[in-house]
């Protein structure tokens, strides 16, 4: 699903590569390129579907009105995309996560003065160094994710695309809390994310 | 830099957007001292897009692209996230929650050393306060039914496990017991985020307890 194919031999990314996604994100902030955004949207908004409908919490209808709210965001934000921070699609899944629990807050009638993007901002202020740092990362995360054990990256989609708290993992697939909480973690030491605590 | 972060658990379920509001803000408030743990984030983030990318895509209509290509001239909402100015010592999201500055918020005095501030966060499990700990007060002795997360906020406080300055993450299983003291030098202002009331111990304090219900929201 890499958008980049070719190129990859290159693994320094002192500069951004050219890729496909990013590229349609700057030609939207440059000119509002609506074929760059037909492009994008072929692309990223089946996967945004079936973001919203993993764990199946969301209707059809409101899998849809998900995918078009994300997109209009992706469209009235791209001026703020910075290939030098994130890949294309580490910010439209940041983006896609906040708009989804923003929806389910809503569905639930919850009463709150904070939008999901206040408490986890889709662009981190970090410096040019740490900034190579993460895409560096986010390959290296890629690469990793493919070997993982299946109990692993099952767990990981549990938690991350179906939105699915520890405990409610653990109960789902009947394990101990425990043993959720340490596959988790196993993983994320496979993908030498780092811990502080 | 703090010492006492949030573990990978709390982050990992905060970049989820599976943690409660109130502890997820305060995982928020926590990254803006924190380097390391906003590198951690940053890695769980691609974590998250990692698989995102892999996710089973479903079928979108013709249709709907349609009707997104109408909607892109609507004009945007006006809710802004508020970007962190480097150098804040208040992280972005309690400036939010207060609207203005410690000063401007509603302080209830719970002792001669010790005030508290409820915001509200609209979580319905959570309370999430602000307490004002006088230079050299003390939090009466109280253990909790359910969790804990402390932050602080400024100044700095200790208890029976240690010395705590800005920017550190403590969590408290309920049932632990324990008594802060402010240090001597500043007052202290933490962020506390409660899923069940505080009970004070001890006969001085016991009369305090109807007084600090659990105010979630
Ligand atoms: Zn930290």
């Amino acid at each position: 699903m890499s958008p980049s194919g070719s190129d990859r031999q290159d693994s320094s990314i002192a500069t951004p590569r050219g890729d496909e996604w990013s590229d349609c994100l700057l030609a939207i902030a440059r000119s509002a390129d609506r074929a760059a955004f037909t492009r994008l949207f072929r692309h990223f908004a089946p996967l945004i579907k079936g973001f919203a409908l993993a764990g199946s919490r969301l209707s059809a209808n409101h899998a849809d009105e998900l995918v078009q709210e994300v997109m209009i965001k992706v469209w009235q934000k791209a001026a703020a995309f910075d290939p030098n921070k994130a890949a294309a699609s580490t910010w439209i899944y940041t983006i896609a996560r906040n708009c989804r629990t923003d929806l389910f807050r809503r569905l639930q009638k919850f009463d709150t003065p904070l939008a999901a993007e206040d408490v986890a901002p889709d662009g981190a202020d970090e410096e040019p160094f740490e900034q190579i740092q993460s895409r560096r990362n986010g390959q290296r995360v890629r690469e990793l994710m493919a070997g993982l054990p299946v109990d692993q990256a099952q767990i990981l989609a549990k938690v991350y695309m179906e939105g699915k708290s520890h405990a409610e993992a653990a109960a789902e697939l009947d394990l101990p809390l425990g043993t959720v909480k340490s596959r988790v973690r196993l993983a994320l030491q496979k993908l030498q994310i780092q811990m502080t605590a | 830099m703090p010492h006492y972060h949030p573990d990978i658990d709390f982050l990992t379920a905060h970049v989820a957007g599976t943690l409660p509001l109130a502890q997820s803000a305060c995982v928020a408030a926590h990254l803006n001292y924190c380097h390391e743990c906003r590198r951690t984030v940053s890695g769980l983030q691609e974590v998250g897009a990692a698989l995102f990318e892999r996710v089973a895509p479903e079928v979108v209509s013709e249709q709907l692209l349609d009707m997104t290509l109408a909607r892109l001239d609507e004009e945007p909402p006006l809710h802004f996230a508020r970007q962190q100015a480097a150098g804040e010592k208040t992280p972005a999201i309690l400036q939010r929650l207060m609207n203005g500055d410690f000063a401007d918020l509603v302080w209830k005095k719970v002792t001669r050393k010790l005030a508290i501030s409820y915001l509200r966060t609209g979580d319905p499990g959570h309370e999430f306060a602000l307490y004002h700990i006088r230079a050299g007060g003390r939090i009466p002795l109280h253990d909790h039914c359910g969790d804990e997360i402390t932050l602080v906020l400024q100044g700095g406080f200790s208890d029976a496990d240690g010395d705590y300055h800005a920017g550190d993450f403590l969590f408290r299983r309920s049932g632990e017991e324990h008594a802060p003291t402010a240090l001597q030098s500043e007052d202290c202002i933490c962020l506390g985020v409660l899923d069940a009331p505080l009970r004070f111990r001890g006969w001085a304090h016991r009369w305090m307890n109807p007084f600090v219900q659990l105010r979630p929201g």
